[in-house]
This record gives C-alpha cells, structure tokens and sequence, in this order.
C-alpha cells in the first residue's frame, strides 16, 4: 500500500503545481477564446476595477494579497521545513530518547500575538479609508445622475427620473458620469452586481430598505467605436429557481450617443409592414404585463402605478427592445429563434417564469416578433 | 421495567445510556448523513462540470444545494464533533459518565429524527430550497408556498433543541464531573476547546431558535416578522440568523482544533506549545465569534460604521487563530515526528486551515467581500477552513481514537491511501473556486452559459469532487476491513498517549474508571509514563473489575419515545387539515414518556 501512496502524493504535488501554468489555458476552452496574459478578462472579472469605486476596492485588494500572502510563506515555511526535517522512521523511534519537552514559550507567542496585529493595521486602515470615501444617501454628490433599479423575480427594471425613460435589463450610461443607483425590489431579496464596475449591493424589498451605490462611469475603452460597451451583470443574491438566469448588460456610451439614444426612446414605435401592424394588434394581449412608450400600453401603466397601492407591470418595459443585443434577462442574444422560443415557452427557458405559455399560434408569434423586434429598434 | 432489559443486540442499543455507545451511535449516523451529503454534492457538481447542463433541474438543484449545507453542517460536522465530546469527554476528565445519561440518549434520538425528517422530504419531493441560510422574504408563505421550507423550519428547530440538550449535558459534565487534582487549567485541550463550543451553543441556539418561530408564525400563522408586506423587515432574519450562524462556525472548528492539538503533540513526542495560550486563545475565538456576525451582511447596506466597526472584529479573530497556528508548528519544531494517518490528517489540518483562515481575512475587508460575497471565492474560502479544517481533523481523530473505541488499529496504508486521495481531490475541487470567484462566477446557480470563461475550472473541481468521493469508498473498505480481520489488536495505550483515556483498555469497559483517577498535572497519563528527566517507567493502567459491582444508570426506553412524541408534533405542522390532530398527538406521546421517565428508576 506505501508505493501507492507515495505515488499519489507525488502526483498531487505536481498537479497543484501545474494548476497556475493550466489557469493561463482558462480561456482558449470557452467558445471566446481570451489572451494568455489576461485570463481574468471575463465578462464578469472582478479585478478590472473600471470605476472609481472599483478601483478603490482593487487598491485594498492588492494591499491584502501582498500581506496574506507573506502571512501564508511565513506559516507554510516553517511548517513543511519542521515537518520534513522532524521526521523519524518507524526504527529510529524505537530506539531515541525522548525528545526536548518544550512547553512553551513567552517571548515567542508574545511575538506572533503583536506581528498579525500590526499586520492587519495594514488591511484595516485602506479598509476604513475606502469604506468612508463611499458616499451615504444624503453625501452624494448634487448633480449626479439617478438611476432606479428594481429588482424583480427574474429580471431588471431600470428607470431614469430625470429623463422620463424606463426600460429593462439594459443599463444606458454616459460615460464619466457621477451617478446613483436607488435599489428597491417588488419581490425578494436580489443582489446588484456589475463585476467590472465595482462591488455588488443588495436589491431589499421593503418601503424605506432601499439602498445606494454611487459611482462614477468608465471611461469608453475604444472611443473610435459607435454603439456602446457591453459589460455583464449577474444577480448574485439566491432569489429563487431562476437566480441563475437573472442577467443583466449595462452600456457605457459616449455622452453625447447616451443623450440621443434618450432622445429616441421617447419615439413611438415604427410600425411599416403589414407583418409588424399585424404584430401590433397581438401585442395588444401583452399590454396588462409590458409597456412601449407612445403606445396605449403605456395609459394602463399609469393607471395602474396610480393605484394605491400602486401596481407595478408583471413583464419589462419593451420599448427598446428591438436595440436590445439579448432577451430573457441577457440569457439569450436576441434573435427570431431565440424570440420564438421564448414566447412559445418561457418556462422552458427561464424556469418559474411569471410569463406564461401564452398558446399563440406560429403566425402570431412571427407577427409579434416582427413587431417588437423591428418597430422597436431604435437608431441613435 | 428497566433493569430487565438486555445488554446486548439491538435492543441494548435503543436503550442504551452509555455515552461510549451514544458516541459510537452518533458517528455512524453522523457518516451516514454524510453519504446523503456527499451525494447532494457530487450530483451539484456533475451538474456544473460542463455549461448549459440539464442533468438536474433548476428546483432539484436549489434543493441540492440547500440540503448538501444544512446536512454537513447539522448531520455531518455537528454531530460528529458530538460523537467525539460523547466517547471522550468522560474518558479524559476521570468520569464514570455524563452528568445526565438519559439526556444524552434523549439527544441522539431527537438529532437522529430531525434528520430523518429532513431528508424525508426528499421522499415527498417538497426538499427545502431556500439555502441553508433561508432568507426571509425568498421563503415566506407567498414566495415559497409549498412545505418545503417547513421542512427545514422544522427540521433545524429540532435539531437545534438535540444539540441544546447536549450542550448543557456536557457544559455540566465537565465542570461538575473531572476527577479529583483535575482544575481547569489541567484539563485535556481538546476538553477545554469542547466546553467552549458547549457555550457557543447555550448562547447561540436560543437566537435561531426563537427566529425559526418567528419564522413558523410567519409562515403557518399569517404573521409578518419578516414580511416587508406585513410591516416587517427581512434584514432582521438575516441578523438573527448570523448571530446564531457566525458563533455555529466556531462550534464546527473549535472541536476540530482540540482534536488536533491532542494528536500533534503524541505524534511528535513533545507536550503542546503554550497550552495555557491555547486555552485563552479558545475562549477568545469563541468570545469574538459573537461580535462579527454582521461580516456576512456586508452588501447589505449596513452603512459605513457598522462596516468598519464589524470589519475590524472579524480581522481581530485572526490573532487568537494565529497564535493557535504558530503553536502547533512549534509543538511540531524538535519533536520525533511519526508520519501516521492520524498525524498526516492532523498536519494537514494546520495547512489547509490556515490557507481557508487567510482567505477569510481577505473578505473581512468589507470593499474586497463586495466583490467576493455570493461568489465562488466564499466557497472555496469556507471548503477550505470546514472541510479541509474541520473534516479532516475529524478524520485525523477517528485514525487516532478507533484503536480506543473498537480495540483495532485501522489499516495504515488504507488510511493513507484515502488521506492522499482527500487531499488531492480536495484541493483540485476548491482551489480552483478561487479563480472562478475572481471570475464572476455567483454561488446557486444552477447553471451557466459556455461564454463565461468558467468551463475550464468547473470541469476540474468537478474532476476533483470525484478524486474525493474514491478517498470516501476506501474509508468505508478501511472500517470494514478492520472490524472484519480484526487483525491488528490494540494495547490500552497503542500511541503512547497523553491523556486519561490511554489508562484504559481498549475498547474501555462499560464502568469506565474502576478505580477514581487522580491527576496532579496536565497531561497526568503522560507524567506516570515518564520521569522528569525522560526515564520510561511503568505506569498503573487501570484494572478491570467485575461490572456488577459498579453502580451504572439503567437502559431506558423513554429518551427514544420522548424523541418520537416531539417529531410527531413536528410532523403535524407538515400536513394539511388533519395536522393539528397529529400534532395534539405528539404532545400527548411526549407528556406520557415523560411521566414515564420520571417515574423510572435511574
């Protein structure tokens, strides 16, 4: 049995080994491929810091891995050294005397009481400096831009006050732009998260258990580019069967892109074909769940929110929705097929799915498709 | 009635009040719980080996996830760790028994049954999904209407009164109960780290309690503690969780770290380095574990006080851990170092445990855990200090206690073979977890799509959580293997031990102690082997004397019965129309054995 062992130990020796050299292999299996040298670059990386927020979380970040990091050589060392060099075989214990019998001592425990003390002074200042630079509700900046998120069992409603706009699952910002996220959600607890912006903040219900993240936009990556950057974020508080699938894209665009595509959001919807008008009547089923802005659908959403108490639409905001890249809460890229099976059955897709098999027939579907996805695109 | 009862088969062990064979009922049950778990877990990761999976689906693996925690920590680390304070805890401090013996059964019988009723809901398909945390509102009535939850409710409530009961029994046993010269400061390490968990529990299981009837109000009554739409708040389950869950992390390592520190220093030959430091540092730990709670609400939006105030609690944990790690190095340092199972499990505990406890201070910086919270670096971080820390510590003192507890050594190389087998599949399963978390990748989901750059690294933790489950079947061929050759016979004291349990035979007879032991140092046991100037003498192993001239309590019926009475009104809660009827039955059955009970001859 002892060969065995020590075949295995040695394998396991090697393969933790090779586990850093294999994470640089990380990205060439995914369908993107990733460079070598930047293997975090995910769409979810929590190190890119792109905000200032996420960069103040990066800063105490590094500062912690460098002093965890020595704390770790400093215990490993001497226990594998002591383990390796206090080693006796079977035969030589038989016969030694007993060993010294230490039983402690002061100066030395002392010692390593006072070093982690001082050490972790190091994570806790930058901590405290970082966790007070971020503004409270009645610091933020005036002037900053207001952005609500509602948190919903599975999507995103975002909503911009101060421009009149709501829409869904697609986060427009301007870039370098101070703004602030007023989180609430209609149903459970969810959690906000855009990894490459920053840290995440939970989504609570309850009047008054709102929460603000404010932060200031990036800066575009490759200005010379239209259309926006795309950046991934995820729900990340459990929310029930589809927690998974409670995605979201937030959009950085150029300031002055960001404030046409504000522009056109306030368009009705441009319907041309007969496929589309027709699409236009299905919709007309939609309309107790779903909003597009300049539509009558828009009419039942004030009466509703006029309520009291006010009642919030089951589905998302469609007005955009033929500009958005993906559907299902950024689960799918939206396309007809992908459109159609979702209509056809959104529990299929999206477990537990408020929207319902709706038993539309094929044509209805490829009518409301045309609609939604054509007469709704937008051009900014 | 009680005298009449057997003393062997089956029916001596439903009866039993020895806490040598409650301690061994404990671990066998604690093992199988761990099957179940074990299961949950590979199915969890077999689901996430490759993206877009549909082996299982989005409920059944809310269900795995929820079940695989609630039963590694309730049925597997929990009762485990009670299985050692059962067997042990008279052994080493010089007592015939527990202070309460029918008590003892009576925990048992109510852990055993909370956990059959838990995983019965596997059976009705109604399995708890909400996480082992079960966030308010996710689980209130009109999110999750289904019985589902109340199973966990149910199910966590009466686990939680077995491990209150336990804890009294032995927070009494062991002050009450050391034989004589034994003060405080001479008892047994790994006693000391088992009164502090007892505390950890007395003070801690109240708090989940009174939150799961809040919760059952909630839920079976129409109240709303918790329901933002009754007027409630659901951050307040979160605190009242957290204050019960943060101090439940140290009841699961601290008895892990005495079984440590009690097999490092045999097997280097040398007494413990500053025992005396290890003590406080214990009481430390278990102290400070009450004021950090709120370190796992740290995205809730506590406010920037709460966070600098709970942040530098939980960094200030790290120093009585440190202190604890550097004096096992040290209890190492100059020692004859014997490379045996129990050693190499206890070893390894220091290094995984410090790389888990490293990880931890990481994200007691609350910017740095609002990237790293519900991520899979928090998964990684806690395998690492309760698996690769707590379990295999437990492993490394089942090595080191089975000769004591069956009379036969475990099969070294098999012993090894699995250790090798634990570590390798250990640490390819959640290191990776590390990057996955840096990555982006949420906890519970139960899925995800191929273009987020974590395929590679779940397809090798996956690959590692099938490493480990080889590790397990050769344990199970290990104590099958032994207890069926029964090959290799242990002396009373087979690792030249420290302790009072080393002056017994093994296994130990039913009395225990047949003579009262007298202890004038720490470590007594040792001190009768060895002179000052390390001369081996002959020390006076305790006699074995005739068993029916010692007083021993009797075998009672009523500690199982009692346990059943307070199920069934569990179990009345979990069904519809009639269930108040079979709840009214359960109290009935509970009122009865008790009146039993106490009319019993003890």
């Amino acid at each position: 049995m002892k060969p065995i062992s020590k075949a295995i130990s040695r394998a396991s020796c090697l393969l933790s080994a090779s586990m850093f050299s294999l994470y640089s292999l990380a990205g060439s299996f995914d369908e993107h491929p990733y460079e070598l040298s930047a293997s975090f670059k995910t769409p979810m990386d929590t190190l890119a810091g792109l905000t200032d927020w996420g960069q103040g979380i990066n800063y105490v970040y590094a500062i912690t891995t460098i002093i965890v990091g020595i704390v770790f050589l400093a215990v490993s060392i001497p226990l594998i050294y002591a383990i390796r060099r206090f080693r006796v075989s079977d035969e030589e214990f038989a016969t030694l005397p007993l060993p010294k019998q230490v039983h402690g001592n002061v100066i030395l425990e002392f010692t390593w009481t006072i070093i982690p003390v001082i050490l972790l002074l190091f994570i806790a200042v930058p901590t405290w400096q970082i966790i007070f630079r971020q503004p409270e509700k009645h610091q933020i900046p005036p002037g900053s831009m207001r952005i609500e998120v509602i948190g919903h069992q599975w999507w995103w409603e975002f909503r911009y006050p101060s421009l009149g706009i709501t829409t869904a699952n697609e986060l427009h910002l301007p870039e370098k732009t101070p703004v602030y996220f007023e989180l609430s959600s209609v149903d459970v607890i969810h959690s906000f998260w855009i990894p490459q912006f920053g840290g995440k903040l939970d989504v609570m219900p309850g009047k008054g258990a709102e929460n603000y993240l404010f932060l200031t936009t990036p800066s575009l990556q490759h200005p010379e580019q239209n259309g926006g950057e795309y950046y991934q974020g995820q729900c990340a508080e459990l929310c029930g069967l589809s927690h998974a699938l409670m995605r979201f894209e937030a959009v950085v665009h150029e300031k002055a892109e960001f404030e046409r595509w504000a522009a056109v959001f306030h368009n009705p919807p441009v319907v041309q074909t007969a496929l589309e008008k027709k699409g236009e009547l299905v919709f007309m089923q939609c309309m107790s769940c779903h909003t597009i802005s300049k539509t009558p659908s828009e009419d039942i959403e004030k009466q509703m929110l006029a309520m009291d108490p006010p009642v919030h639409k089951a589905g998302p905001n469609l007005t955009d929705f033929g500009s958005r890249r993906m559907l299902a809460a950024g689960t799918r890229t939206n396309t007809a097929q992908n459109f159609h099976d979702w209509v056809d059955n959104p529990p299929s897709i999206k477990p537990g799915s408020r929207m319902v098999p709706l038993g539309l027939s094929k044509a209805d579907i490829e009518a409301v498709a045309a609609y939604l996805r054509y007469s709704t695109a937008k051009t900014y | 009635m009680a005298k009449c009862l057997p003393t062997t088969g089956v029916i001596s062990w439903i009866t039993t009040v020895d806490h040598k064979r409650i301690g061994i009922m404990y671990g066998v049950t604690a093992f199988l719980f761990l099957l179940c778990g074990g299961i949950e877990a590979l199915l969890m990761r077999t689901q996430l080996a490759i993206p877009n999976n549909t082996l299982v689906t989005a409920g059944t693996f809310n269900s795995l996830m929820t079940m695989h925690g609630t039963t590694m920590i309730f049925l597997f680390v929990m009762p485990l760790s009670a299985a050692f304070f059962n067997f042990l805890t008279p052994l080493m401090i010089g007592a015939p028994d527990v202070a309460f013996p029918r008590m003892n059964a009576l925990s048992y019988w109510i852990f055993l049954f909370g956990g059959l009723l838990l995983n019965f809901s596997f059976a009705v398909r109604l399995a708890p999904d909400g996480g082992w945390f079960n966030y308010a509102n996710l689980t209130g009535k009109v999110f999750s209407p289904s019985h589902a939850i109340d199973f966990w409710v149910l199910g966590i409530q009466i686990l939680g009164l077995a491990s209150l009961i336990a804890a009294i029994n032995f927070l009494v046993t062991i002050l009450n109960m050391r034989c004589k010269g034994m003060t405080l400061l001479k008892m047994p390490i790994f006693i000391w780290t088992t009164l502090v968990t007892q505390v950890l529990l007395i003070l801690a299981l109240p708090v989940i309690t009174v939150a799961l009837v809040m919760m059952t109000f909630d839920r079976s009554f129409g109240t709303g503690f918790f329901d933002p739409a009754g007027g409630g708040q659901v951050i307040m389950w979160q605190h009242f969780f957290w204050i019960f869950g943060h101090p439940e992390v140290y009841i699961l390592i601290l008895p892990a770290m005495g079984i440590v520190s009690e097999i490092l220093p045999t097997f280097s030959r040398k007494p413990l380095f500053g025992y005396t430091v290890m003590v406080y540092s214990s009481c430390a730990i278990g102290f400070l574990g009450f004021a950090v709670w709120a370190h796992h609400m740290f995205t809730t939006g506590l406010g920037p006080w709460a966070q600098a105030l709970f942040s530098a609690a939980t960094m200030l944990i790290a120093v009585p851990t440190g202190v604890k790690i550097f004096n096992w190095i040290s209890t190492l340092w100059g020692g004859q170092i014997r490379f045996t199972t129990a050693m190499l499990f206890a070893m390894s505990f220091i290094a995984m445990f410090t790389f888990g406890g490293l990880s931890g201070v990481m994200h007691s910086s609350p910017p740095i855990d609002s990237q790293h919270q519900d991520t899979y670096f928090v998964v990684a971080h806690f395998h690492y200090v309760l698996y690769g820390g707590a379990v295999m510590a437990l492993f490394g003192g089942i090595f080191y206690w089975f000769p004591k507890v069956f009379g036969y050594y475990m099969h070294e190389g098999l012993g090894k073979a699995q250790f090798w087998l634990y570590m390798l599949g250990f640490n390819l399963t959640f290191f990776p977890m590390h990057f996955l978390g840096m990555q982006g990748m949420p906890r519970r989901v139960f899925t995800y799509s191929g273009d987020q750059g974590w395929s590679l690294w779940n397809l090798v933790a996956t690959s590692g959580s099938y490493i480990t489950a080889l590790g397990g079947v050769v344990f199970v061929i290990n104590i099958v293997y032994t207890l069926i050759t029964k090959k290799n016979k242990a002396p009373a004291d087979c690792w030249d031990g420290r302790t009072l349990e080393w002056s017994l035979s093994s296994p130990p007879p039913e009395y225990n102690f047949a003579v009262d032991p007298e202890v004038k140092h720490l470590d007594d046991w040792w001190h009768q082997k060895y002179t000052h100037d390390g001369r081996r003498i002959t020390p006076r192993y305790q006699p074995d004397v005739d068993p029916a001239t010692k007083h021993l309590p009797h075998p009672s019926f009523w500690p199982m019965i009692v346990a059943a009475g307070l199920t069934i009104i569990a179990i009345g809660f979990l069904v519809d129309g009639i269930g108040h009827y079979i709840s009214v039955g359960g109290v009935v059955v509970t009122l009865l054995a008790v009146y039993g009970w106490v009319f019993e001859e003890a």
